[in-house]
């Protein structure tokens, strides 16, 4: 249980390429923080530095108050469960869990208790004579959790443990680890690349791109205040639609001009706006799929053709083309359509949509940064 | 030449881009010179600076330093000693001890006499008491070379450690005033088997190679510049000295050598030639015949895979001086299959497979793909197996055959992945000293060559030339010393060449 | 329609006859070669149990059967040679194994600062041809009375001193061990060393037993440097000098189907040793000699 610092972290490899650069965080006590970004940003490497398997240029990283640049792995009180799981395949899954407690020197009836114990917990009591090259992927990285467990470390470190899974087993996997955070209830840092998961597991989200911070913050936060175009298009899915316009303030009110049409901004936005003093000019307009509503009728509307037509269930995914050619993503729930109405969105397919004031985004084209933060 | 585009490249035909291709090597190789020779500069430029910024490095520490790292400059250790770092302290001073009782009992002597080698030869006296002469040796200039080179590395060492020394202190000094505590000798020990690993490993091997390697390799390069032979190496006289390029002029000039009819030059050149020839014949008869030999055996269908492999397999435990010995007498004059062809009637006189030029150079190479197939054909199973089975899938559906299969997936697959061990079998034939040494003994002789340089035959590679050279009657060592050297050259300038072409320089890290 | 259906399998047949026929080819091939690479091994033994002469004759098949040959060898040196090369061999397979496999996986694992010029310095070294220092290594054996009848511990010494510089094929087996796995046992708590002989060891058995193999194997055929530090003293030879003396013009007339009997004797017990542990080396061999 400890909470963990990182000041001014740099990782510069040997040929001079720079990793990770001034990396600020500090992690409270019993906190489940998310390192994500697009492969090559730098959240492998920067778990790594806090884990001791790779060498800090610069700064310092502090666990429980203490610097631990110097101290190698093993005297650092942390646990971690690795991408290919790395069980010692001459080992059978009793004995790979019972490895740190035997180079402990534990007792061998506490290891026994400790070992069972932790299999019980993770369903895998049952396969514990057995060699690892006899599990399957989701068994493995159970035995993989397992052998980090009973650590009793001061924080848990997890390298993207469910991306070798299939995506069923990888659903599973994640509310399992929900449920194994509730009952260790101690510090995790978890690295992935997949936004979903970092969402659903994170206290907070660190997003991550070449080696920098993109953005701190809680899952709803970065959702719904992206600090720039890039954690705006990679937290959500399908992507936020990106469209170079204008804005426009008349007599108090700001309007968007996407594709020569006239659309109100509304609500807190609008406020925000407002607050801010944000003067007329370019911008990027950013709107979710799902705040993309198809017209219905009298309204200001941009028309445009259907492309593609993705039934998800209980949503389509539209895909559609303005009269300029920008191809614009449309999320309907299938709910609020009629059989008719469904029916007749082919390829092809005239419609017009319109998009929601109060859910829109504004980013200056030049920094990229969001204008309201 | 005219530079073309990665699309441009794609309309010419393909011999327009063979030559393109060939033609941008050669047109490179002088970039490729400079690059190198920019490298060097750049390396000798950097290890100047570094050694400048080492020096500043010194002089800053003893301003900066307090009184014991100041006193640390004179009695190595001392600093750490007084620091409580008593485990490191002590094998600092101990080296020290050592290396200033070294230099001043025996150390300085050799360093003295590495100018000259030695100026007294042994000499006779006359012993009144025992009515006979005795023999006095004074200096011994192979023993002046050695020590005196062992003397130099142990300086080098000495200063090294005093640089550690040094930066011990400036260390130390830094931590304890950020208010750390410095690691005790417990800690230096413990260390030892864990983040310090690798030092605990590397120290017996490095040792090794050291003393029985490196050193002995710097010995015999500066013997290149002495005249050091058989007749300076007696009881009667054991002082050579140093002759600067001399040897070297002799080897390369082209006047013919004072009791040969042909210049050492000609001579090496010949040899060369026929070094060259028989690494290119050796490595590349092995490679496509050991491949051929491993798809015959891979191939779909054939039953016995594992029988026909242990077949070959089996010749490879056999130890080759056996087998080329044995070979080497079946092939004689009056050997096994020269006395049964003649038995049968099929022949009337021997075959000169031994005694004959070309016929020794053409077995030579034949028998050696005999010793080396069943190598080849291991290794290229493993890679076989390697190449992805949908590579050839999907090239059966694109409508390839058999041979076009072999041509466009498997040779250049292999020829990537064996890029680096074809190189190294390349230089490694050109040192291939068992199989001709054992089978020909360089025989049979060249009478034109031979000369000064010894007796040398048709199939001589250097290296059993160079052994000739050492171990022949004159034991001319200086000049086997110039011929280790000229292959040296040799071998590196290949190795560069072949490695600034090939496509599988890669980051070895990539494949972990 | 019928045309249509016919056509295909037509082909098909025809496939099928020209991969009969490229078997049939290839089966021939590899008749002929297994001869070819066998026959020589087969004539040595036959050789070796030929009674009426001693020289080389125009036969393969003895006129006359017996142990006569092996008899003899029992009476030359060739005890005292096969003693010294069965010393040689196990030293040299015990303490190689161990340096090569400290240096290979240093060189595999650890990333420290010299570890890219150390093995660059190591290249360059092995394009110096190794015949070179044999003179020098030859006076430092003698200084340490090491050469002649004591030629044993010299070139043990040799031998396994330098043998650092041939961890290539080891370096790619560790290689293809995943780095995780270290990791992994560094969380857990284990030092650099419990990793290596906890972890590694164990996973790396194959590559071990080739070394050992290789190792064991080497000095039957070591021939150049054990022949000049012996230097005509038949108590220090090894077999290969040793045998390699029974061929000399001089001696081949009378020695030459004693010179088969020992090499039955010398090939025996390594190639049994080899098969039996073949599945091994092929591995070392396969995954580590392109790697490199």
């Amino acid at each position: 249980m400890a909470s963990v610092k990182l000041t001014k972290v740099k990782k510069i490899y040997d040929n001079k390429v720079v990793a990770v650069h001034d990396f600020d965080l500090e992690i409270k006590d019993k906190e489940f923080v998310v390192f994500v970004g697009p492969s090559g940003c730098g959240k492998s490497t920067t778990l790594r530095m806090v884990a001791g398997l790779e060498d800090i240029s610069e700064g310092t990283v502090e666990i429980d108050g203490e610097v631990v640049n110097d101290l190698q792995p093993k005297d650092r009180g942390i646990a971690m469960v690795f991408q290919n799981y790395a069980l010692y395949p001459h080992m059978t899954v009793y004995d790979n869990i019972a490895f740190s407690l035997r180079l402990s020197k534990t007792p061998e009836d506490v290891v026994y208790e400790k070992v069972t114990k932790a299999a019980e917990v993770l369903g895998i009591t049952e396969y514990l004579t057995r060699k690892p090259r006899a599990l399957s992927g989701g068994q493995r990285q159970r035995v993989a959790i397992g052998r980090a467990m009973v650590r009793d470390s001061k924080v848990f470190l997890m390298d993207e443990p469910l991306s070798n899974l299939d995506a069923k087993l990888r659903n599973q996997m994640r509310a399992e680890i929900i449920l194994l955070r509730q009952k260790l209830n101690t510090t995790f840092i978890y690295v992935t690349h997949d936004q979903t998961e970092a969402m659903t597991l994170g206290d907070r989200i660190v997003i991550m791109k070449d080696g920098y911070i993109m953005q701190v913050g809680t899952p709803a936060e970065v959702f719904d205040m992206p600090n720039n175009l890039f954690v705006a298009g990679f937290i959500g899915a399908p992507q936020m639609n990106f469209i170079n316009t204008e804005l426009l303030c008349e007599n108090g009110k700001y309007y968007v001009t996407p594709f020569g049409v006239k659309l109100p901004v509304e609500g807190e936005k609008a406020e925000l706006l407002a607050k801010k003093n944000v003067k007329s000019g370019k911008i990027v307009l950013g709107v979710r799929p799902e705040h993309i509503t198809l017209a219905k009728g009298n309204e200001a509307a941009i028309p445009c053709s259907l492309l593609v037509n993705e039934m998800m269930g209980s949503e389509l995914h539209l895909h559609v083309s303005t009269e300029d050619e920008t191809a614009l993503i449309v999320r309907v729930p299938t709910i609020n359509l009629s059989t008719e109405e469904r029916s007749s969105l082919v390829n092809g397919h005239k419609l017009s949509v319109t998009f929601e004031g109060k859910a829109m985004h504004f980013f200056d084209p030049n920094t990229e940064a969001n204008l309201l933060v | 030449m005219k530079q073309y585009s990665g699309l441009e490249i794609l309309r010419l035909s393909k011999w327009q881009r063979f030559l393109y291709k060939l033609a941008s090597f050669f047109v490179a190789i002088p970039h490729a010179i400079v690059r190198l020779l920019a490298g060097i500069w750049g390396a000798v430029k950097g290890a100047v600076q570094k050694i400048g910024s080492e020096l500043k490095d010194i002089v800053a520490t003893f301003a900066k330093g307090d009184w014991k790292t100041k006193t640390s400059y004179l009695i190595m250790g001392f600093g750490n000693i007084a620091r409580g770092q008593v485990l490191r302290g002590l094998l600092f001073l101990l080296f020290e001890a050592v290396f200033i009782f070294y230099m001043v009992t025996t150390g300085s002597y050799w360093l003295s006499m590495l100018g000259t080698l030695g100026t007294t030869g042994p000499t006779q006296a006359y012993d009144p008491i025992f009515d006979m002469y005795t023999v006095q040796y004074n200096d011994n200039s192979f023993k002046i070379l050695l020590y005196g080179v062992l003397t130099i590395f142990f300086i080098i060492a000495f200063i090294y450690t005093w640089r550690v020394n040094v930066k011990q202190n400036q260390i130390a000094e830094k931590i304890l005033a950020s208010g750390k505590k410095l690691k005790s000798g417990k800690d230096d020990l413990r260390s030892l088997v864990d983040d310090q690993f690798h030092k605990t490993l590397l120290a017996l091997p490095l040792t090794g190679i050291l003393i029985f390697t490196v050193m002995p390799i710097v010995f015999m390069v500066l013997v290149a510049f002495t005249n050091y032979d058989g007749a300076h190496n007696g009881f009667s006289n054991n002082l050579f000295t140093w002759v600067g390029l001399q040897n070297f002029n002799t080897m390369l000039s082209w006047s013919a050598g004072t009791s040969g009819t042909q210049s050492y030059s000609a001579t090496f050149g010949e040899i060369l030639t026929w070094t060259l020839i028989w690494a290119f014949f050796a490595t590349f008869t092995n490679y496509f015949l050991g491949m051929f030999v491993a798809m015959m055996i891979n191939k779909k269908g054939i039953h016995l895979k594992k029988m026909w492999r242990t077949i070959l397999v089996l010749t490879i435990a056999i130890p080759q001086f056996i087998s080329l010995l044995y070979v080497s007498k079946m092939f004689a004059q009056n050997g096994l299959i020269n006395l049964m062809l003649m038995d049968l009637g099929i022949i009337k006189k021997a075959l000169p497979f031994w005694d004959d030029p070309i016929w020794a150079r053409v077995t030579v190479i034949l028998i050696n793909v005999w010793i080396g197939i069943p190598h080849l054909m291991l290794i290229v199973t493993g890679i076989l197996m390697n190449i992805p089975a949908d590579l050839y899938e999907s090239a059966r559906i694109d409508g390839a055959n058999a041979w076009q299969q072999y041509k466009k997936i498997t040779l250049p697959y292999m020829l990537f992945v064996t890029g680096p061990f074809l190189l190294t079998s390349f230089t490694g034939n050109m040192n291939n000293f068992n199989v001709i040494y054992l089978l020909t003994g360089g025989g049979p002789t060249n009478a034109a060559a031979s000369g000064a340089a010894g007796s040398v035959g048709h199939t001589d590679l250097l290296i059993t030339w160079l052994f000739k050279i050492t171990t022949g009657a004159e034991s001319q060592y200086y000049l086997a010393s110039v011929v280790g050297i000229l292959v040296f050259i040799v071998v590196a300038v290949i190795s560069l060449v072949v490695y600034s072409v090939l496509p599988s320089i890669k980051n070895e890290e990539d494949f972990q | 329609m019928m045309n249509t259906n016919q056509a295909p399998a037509k082909r098909h047949m025809g496939l099928k006859a020209l991969n009969r026929a490229s078997n049939t080819v290839i089966y021939t091939l590899l008749v002929l070669i297994s001869i070819i690479w066998l026959i020589p091994f087969v004539f040595i033994v036959f050789q070796s149990f030929r009674v009426e002469s001693t020289w080389q004759v125009g036969y393969v098949i003895p006129k006359q059967w017996g142990f006569d040959n092996y008899i003899r060898l029992w009476n030359t040196d060739f005890k005292k040679w096969y003693l010294n090369t069965f010393i040689i061999a196990v030293a040299a397979a015990g303490l190689q194994t161990i340096i090569v496999l400290c240096m290979s996986y240093t060189l595999s694992r650890f990333r420290f600062k010299l570890r890219g010029p150390l093995m660059r310095f190591m290249l360059i070294l092995g394009m110096f041809p190794g015949m070179l220092t044999m003179i020098i290594l030859y006076r430092v054996l003698s200084d340490l009375g090491l050469t002649q009848s004591n030629a044993v511990p010299g070139l043990i010494l040799v031998t396994v001193a330098s043998s650092g510089m041939g961890y290539y094929v080891s370096k790619g087996f560790f290689d293809t061990i995943s780095k995780s796995l270290d990791e992994a046992a560094r969380v857990d708590g284990a030092t650099r060393l419990q990793v290596l002989y906890k972890i590694i060891l164990p996973l790396a058995k194959p590559i071990v037993i080739y070394t050992i193999l290789t190792g064991f194997m080497g000095p039957w055929g070591d021939f150049v440097f054990a022949r000049y530090v012996a230097m005509g003293t038949s108590s220090g030879y090894n077999v290969a000098v040793g045998m390699y003396s029974w061929l000399t013009n001089d001696q081949i007339s009378s020695y030459y189907t004693t010179f088969c009997a020992g090499g039955v004797i010398v090939a025996l017990p390594v190639t049994i040793l080899f098969m039996c542990l073949q599945k091994y080396y092929v591995e070392g061999v396969t995954g580590g000699a392109v790697k490199g």
